[in-house]
């Protein structure tokens, strides 16, 4: 076991934790953060995708160890975020989810494109997603909805 | 997919993690930015009985540039290198590669030293760097010690590194405005680790790798003596048969994929 | 007679936008992974790692032999038992794990539990399997072999069922004087929803059940099942599917973990949770699409489609699933093959094979997208050969609108429609005329483009007599929903299907806005909760729609005509004169709202008149289509595609459809799924195989080995629609949650062949991956050579 002090969604934790638990685990079966999922486990889905110091991450393989010190938001983090607050209504008005397993990773590195790459184009976009697997809309609502951001965010 | 048990050791510094390892008993092993070990670790592939965290080791996380050298730092992140963090011709021939690596996500925190010494065939900076040339720096219970790229990495992850050292950084060549340099992976997906890679970097004296191999990567002597003699292209066909020389155990699909890398890693080059 | 209302748009035909989507945002959702109780216990599985062996023992952990179970702990546990009464089927019964013999890489042999899944795993690790190994059968071919080795000894050879029906070809031989014949291939692989499968249960000793949250499309034939092969009465097993994160088919049937997970809380009186992980979902679920096909079109030199012979070999893998089996395949691959043409001359034999692989599950289109690719491949074959655009023969062999309604040469009662239009449209979207020139004047180096289109027609919401012809033991039959009229005038639609992104706690408000006018925010839909919900097999075969949409709107009709009672009485009017509307009742003496009606039933009883409905305010209304023959969507799907001829690589680049599925509820649902269902096309197509080497070991356990389409490989989609409603249904709704995947990799490999076509190259494989398209490159030359030496 090992003492864990960190932030999360601005909340300060302190846990001791065996040194073996994923990030992932310690937010959703820990802290009962449960938006956060698990798709595969091994850093390809993006279902897991939380920001660690501003930055998006994977945190099925990231050990929960590993994140001392840092400050970790997860998708019930993002309350007073204008990013994120966009980006939840352009996913609605886009129709950018279906079973909506992957929609919050989705939406943390959506946050992270908006942000990031305030200039680009579909297949910049495309391509940034390439992380993020959805198997239910063919990604047409959840481009959709972060082009209609970009611009928003441009005017 | 739960990792197996181990033990964790933040490493305040150098000598700190050194010590760790000279002293484990058990299998120990560095953790870098962890992304590749985390997988190998949650699949049970990689069962270690002792990681020791080096990522909050100071001194490891620089780019510097100092004359005709760039060093940089083992924990520096793919990321920070696809933002352009490493200055000039180098750095941008460098940001191609990372920007290709993985996702953002991952890039984040996956790092260079990480991938080096990690020695996976089908990565990227394995064969990316040893076209590049320069040294990788060592720090072991007895201090210091340089091994060129070239000797480095010596099999599917195998290298020169021994098992009570650390990969501390890269001396890389800082690269005249005139060089010229491209680099072509083929994968299935943007992201995914490549099938065949094609480096190219014409600075002093052309260096021509194909990667992605089962072995270390290569370099291809006769590409190199070509692009010497003022080639600047290298058709698919002779891109056959020159990697043929090196790699007669490949079939037709991958002495063609390697051949088109190669070949067109050279037309980036030149482009 | 209520009218709905649908002055706000907000009825059929109105792009309203999802109810569900908000917790999915917050990430509030709650999937069964969710679940915890204090004491829970996590579940891990010793897993064969051998294709075919007996087990010759099992040694447990020293210290932690109560914490692992094999099959010989759980004697009264039965093995899955799914029966079929297609003649000659031979079903083997699937043990939740194994007895004596392991079948397949994957299969269950022991489980752990710990207070961790990290612990449960540790234990299965720890756990020693010795496996006395016997030759596997990897391949369905092979597995025909006279000497190949027997998967379940008594059967004598490996064979699960076969089809059969002949026709005379002399009638057509003196017309039909072209023969194309081709053979294909479709590879395995698995359904991969982003949340794997999950289960987690406990014993409720306050109502003396079984409690089990589990990710399931239908949860009413997981509590029959677990009854039956727990021994337990079905009214002490309630199943729950909360959010579901995608199914496709792979949740639609019984699993093993389910049926462990429940004889483990109800022996050991502890909660138990399993979450399926993404290495176990593809080695245990690489269980669809692996067919093998000879097909020989027989048609006239101008390309009219006269006849159609084909020998369709299915890979069902070890086991029969329950409670679907492992023959629906193969009887749906007969009943599919010729699509919508209209041919003369059929014979068609399906031959389902079992080997050592995991049982066959149906994906999303269930055989259609391997037939309608063996067929629409061979359609273009045909075209090459004889020098025509391969849309001519395709709405020159259709069959007709005005030939509608018709029954087709494999019996399939088609309802209605235009599907020769459906091709012209989509011809006219890819832009085909400009796409021919640009290969003119490309000079065949490095990129080659080509395009392509798939074609078919879906039978879906077929129901009880389609079902019984197949055998299996689970026939659906009048679908039912209840609604309920809350004391404030809400309502509450309870539906037995389940809806997992297909939007139905939107598209189902919608279909009582429609009758009763009241604003979808008012209804809440239930789902998925055999204690709370109808009686439903569930959501499978593109039927939830038609189906429960139409018992809704039964229900809701009769809901009306009881309230119109009571406020008729509360307007001193005749009964004539009140109608629901706008979700109120009106009438030219004034209006009655919903909540005055909840109130008077509910509280102020004494109001209600003497001839009010005894029912109450509470419907539950079954429907069935007459006929149940199914209503038939059909689309069309054109693509353009750049092959790069030095690695293989495909590139999909423009990517058109044209759908008809009748009546179209909620056309952005509709445009969600079909998008959706494209893409897992495209998978199909270029990038999903689940790999094994000649031992029968799976090569691809990860997304690193097993590629998914991602956001770059889907293209931007075009997509138009038609609307030919049923007359078979209520408001003309047809299915349609399927039919996106079936025709894209026909139409793909369409698009590769035709920019293959000036090299003479074919794929015949699907993935069409690189190293295929240049084994079809390098084969094609080497033909060259040959042919000029
Ligand atoms: C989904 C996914 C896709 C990926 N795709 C690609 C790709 O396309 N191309 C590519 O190149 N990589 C890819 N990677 C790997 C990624 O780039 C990793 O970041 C990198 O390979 C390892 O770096 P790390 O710092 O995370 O190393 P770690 O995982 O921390 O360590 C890897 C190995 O190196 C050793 N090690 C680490 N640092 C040191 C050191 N300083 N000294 C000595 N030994 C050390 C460790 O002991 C371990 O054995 C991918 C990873 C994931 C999860
Ligand atoms: S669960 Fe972390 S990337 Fe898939
Ligand atoms: S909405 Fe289901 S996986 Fe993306």
């Amino acid at each position: 076991m090992t003492e864990l002090t960190l932030k999360i969604n601005g909340e300060d934790v302190t846990a001791d934790v065996e040194t073996r638990l994923s990030l992932a685990d310690f937010i959703r079966d820990h802290r009962r953060l449960t938006g956060t999922h698990l798709g595969c486990e091994h850093g390809v889905c993006g279902a897991c995708t939380v920001l660690m110091n501003g930055e998006p991450v994977r945190s099925c393989i990231t050990f929960a160890v590993v994140a001392d010190g840092t400050e970790i938001t997860t998708i019930e983090g993002f309350e007073d975020d204008d990013p994120m607050t966009l980006l939840r209504q352009a996913f609605h008005e886009n129709h950018a989810l279906q079973c909506g397993y992957c929609t919050p990773g989705m939406l943390v590195a959506a946050r992270d494109i908006v942000t990031r790459l305030p200039d680009a184009d579909e297949d910049r976009v495309r391509l940034e997603l390439a992380g993020n697997l959805c198997r239910c809309t063919g990604y047409v609502g959840i481009v959709n909805a972060i082009l209609s951001v970009i611009e928003k965010r441009r005017l | 997919m739960k990792s197996a048990k181990f033990d964790h050791q933040r490493a305040a510094s150098l000598d700190d993690a050194l010590k760790a390892l000279g002293n484990a008993d058990g299998e120990a092993r560095i953790m870098g930015g962890g992304q590749s070990l985390g997988p190998m670790m949650n699949l049970r592939l990689a069962q270690p009985d002792l990681l020791i965290d080096i990522s909050r080791v100071g001194g490891l996380d620089g780019i510097e540039v100092s004359g005709d050298v760039i060093r940089v730092g083992a924990r520096v992140t793919h990321a920070r290198v696809e933002d352009g963090e490493v200055p000039g011709v180098t750095g941008a021939y460098m940001q191609t590669v990372a920007s290709g690596i993985s996702y953002r996500s991952v890039r984040n925190r996956g790092t260079i030293g990480g991938s080096v010494a990690h020695a996976d065939p089908s990565a990227d900076w394995p064969s990316a760097l040893l076209a590049l040339g320069g040294d990788v720096v060592i720090a072991g219970q007895d201090g210091e010690r340089r091994m060129p790229l070239d000797d480095f990495q010596v099999g599917p992850f195998a290298t020169g590194l021994g098992f009570e050292e650390i990969l501390t950084g890269f001396e890389l060549p800082a690269l005249s405005d005139s060089a010229k340099c491209g680099y072509y992976k083929v994968n299935r997906k943007p992201g995914e680790f490549a099938d065949a890679i094609g480096a190219v970097v014409i600075g002093v004296s052309p260096r021509v790798v194909c990667g992605a191999t089962e072995a270390a990567p290569f370099r291809v002597s006769v590409a190199e003596e070509k692009l010497a003699a003022g080639a600047t292209e290298i058709s698919v066909a002779d891109a056959r048969d020159m990697i043929a020389v090196h790699e007669p155990g490949f079939d037709d699909y991958d002495l063609q994929i390697h051949a088109v890398a190669l070949s067109r890693a050279v037309g980036r080059a030149f482009a | 007679m209520a009218d709905g209302g649908t002055t706000e748009g907000k009825g059929i035909g109105a792009r309203v936008l999802r109810k569900e989507d908000w917790r999915h945002l917050a990430g509030k959702a709650k999937f069964t992974g969710d679940f915890q109780r204090p004491g829970q216990k996590e579940m891990a599985f010793v897993r064969s790692e051998v294709a075919h062996a007996r087990i010759v023992s099992v040694t447990k952990p020293a210290g932690f032999e109560s914490s692992v179970f094999t099959a010989k702990d759980m004697p009264d546990m039965q093995p899955m038992r799914a029966p079929s009464k297609m003649p000659g089927y031979k079903g083997a019964d699937y043990p939740a794990l194994a007895i004596g013999k392991v079948r397949f890489v994957g299969e269950p042999v022991a489980v752990c539990i710990a207070d961790t899944r990290a612990e449960a795993e540790d234990l299965a690790q720890a756990t020693l399997v010795e496996f006395g190994e016997l030759p596997a059968v990897v391949d369905m071919l092979a597995a025909k072999a006279g000497d190949a080795p027997l998967i379940h000894e008594d059967w004598g050879d490996n064979l699960v069922m076969e089809t059969f029906a002949d026709d005379d070809f002399g009638k057509i031989a003196d017309r039909a004087t072209v023969v194309v014949k081709r053979e294909y291939r479709m590879a395995r692989h698995a359904m991969n929803p982003m949340e794997g499968r999950a289960v987690f249960a406990e014993w409720d000793d306050r109502t003396d059940q079984l409690m089990m949250w589990t990710s399931t499309q239908v949860p009413h034939l997981i509590r029959t099942g677990l009854a039956q092969f727990l021994g337990l009465e079905q009214r002490q097993v309630r199943v729950i599917a909360p959010d579901v994160g995608g199914g496709f088919g792979c949740k639609a049937l019984l699993q093993p973990e389910e049926v462990i997970a429940g004889w483990l809380t109800r022996h050991l009186e502890v909660p138990v949770r399993w979450i399926e992980d993404r290495r176990e979902h593809l080695v245990t679920g690489a269980n669809c699409r692996e067919h093998h096909y000879f097909v020989t079109i027989h048609a006239t030199p101008e390309g009219r489609i006269l006849g159609l012979d084909c020998d369709v070999t299915i890979d069902a893998g070890a086991y029969s699933v329950y409670p679907f089996t492992n023959g629906l395949e193969g009887a749906m691959a007969h009943g599919n093959l010729p699509g919508p043409y209209d041919i003369e001359v059929y014979r068609c034999r399906t031959q389902t094979m079992t080997t050592n692989k995991p049982p066959l599950m149906p994906y999303r289109g269930v055989a259609r997208p391997g037939v309608c690719y063996a067929m629409e491949m061979t359609i273009d074959a045909l075209a090459r050969d004889i020098g025509v655009e391969a849309h001519d023969i395709r709405t020159m062999s259709m069959v007709k609108q005005e030939q509608l309604p018709f029954m087709s040469i494999a019996k399939k009662h088609f309802d209605s429609g235009d599907y020769a239009k459906s091709v012209e449209m989509v011809v006219d979207m890819i832009g085909l005329d400009k796409i021919r020139s640009e290969q003119i004047s490309a000079n065949g180096e490095g990129r080659l483009v080509g395009v392509g289109m798939g074609s078919f027609v879906e039978q879906t919401a077929h129901g009880t007599s389609v079902f019984a012809s197949w055998g299996v033991a689970m026939v659906p039959g009048y679908e039912q929903a209840t609604v309920r009229l809350t004391p404030d005038g809400g309502l509450e639609l309870r539906i037995g299907v389940q809806s997992h992104g297909q939007g139905m706690e939107t598209s189902m408000a919608q279909m009582a806005y429609e009758v009763l006018g009241i604003d979808p925010s008012q209804v809440t839909v239930t789902h998925g909760d055999t204690g709370l919900t109808p009686y439903s097999t569930g959501t499978y075969a593109s039927r939830s729609m038609v189906m429960a949409g139409g018992a809704t709107a039964r229900a809701c009709r009769v809901l009306a005509e009881r309230m119109e009672i009571i406020a008729a009485h509360l307007l001193q009017c005749e009964r004539a004169e009140v109608t629901v509307r706008g979700g109120k009742i009106v009438s030219g003496k004034g209006e009655v709202s919903f909540a005055e009606i909840g109130r008077v039933w509910y509280l102020n009883p004494d109001e209600l008149p003497d001839d009010v409905d005894q029912g109450g305010i509470e419907v539950t209304m079954g429907y069935r289509p007459e006929p149940d023959s199914g209503a038939f969507t059909y689309a069309s799907h054109a693509c353009k595609v750049a092959v790069d001829i030095d690695t293989g690589e495909v590139e999909v680049l423009d990517y058109a459809i044209v759908e008809d599925c009748g009546t179209m509820v909620n056309p952005m649902i509709v445009e969600g799924q079909t998008y959706g269902g494209a893409t897992q096309g495209i998978g199909t197509a270029l990038l999903e195989e689940s790999t094994y080497d000649s031992f029968g070991n799976p090569g691809a356990s990860t997304f690193a080995d097993y590629m998914m389409p991602g956001a770059t490989d889907a293209p931007h989609y075009r997509i138009d629609h038609m609307e030919s409603p049923s007359p078979f249904t209520e408001y003309g709704i047809k299915g349609m949650g399927e039919g996106g995947t079936i025709p894209t990799p026909a139409a793909i490999g369409n698009a590769i062949n035709d920019a293959l076509k000036t090299i003479g190259a074919e794929v015949t494989e699907t993935p069409f991956t690189p190293r295929r398209v240049r084994a079809a490159i390098a084969a094609a030359n080497k033909n060259r050579q040959g042919d000029a030496a």
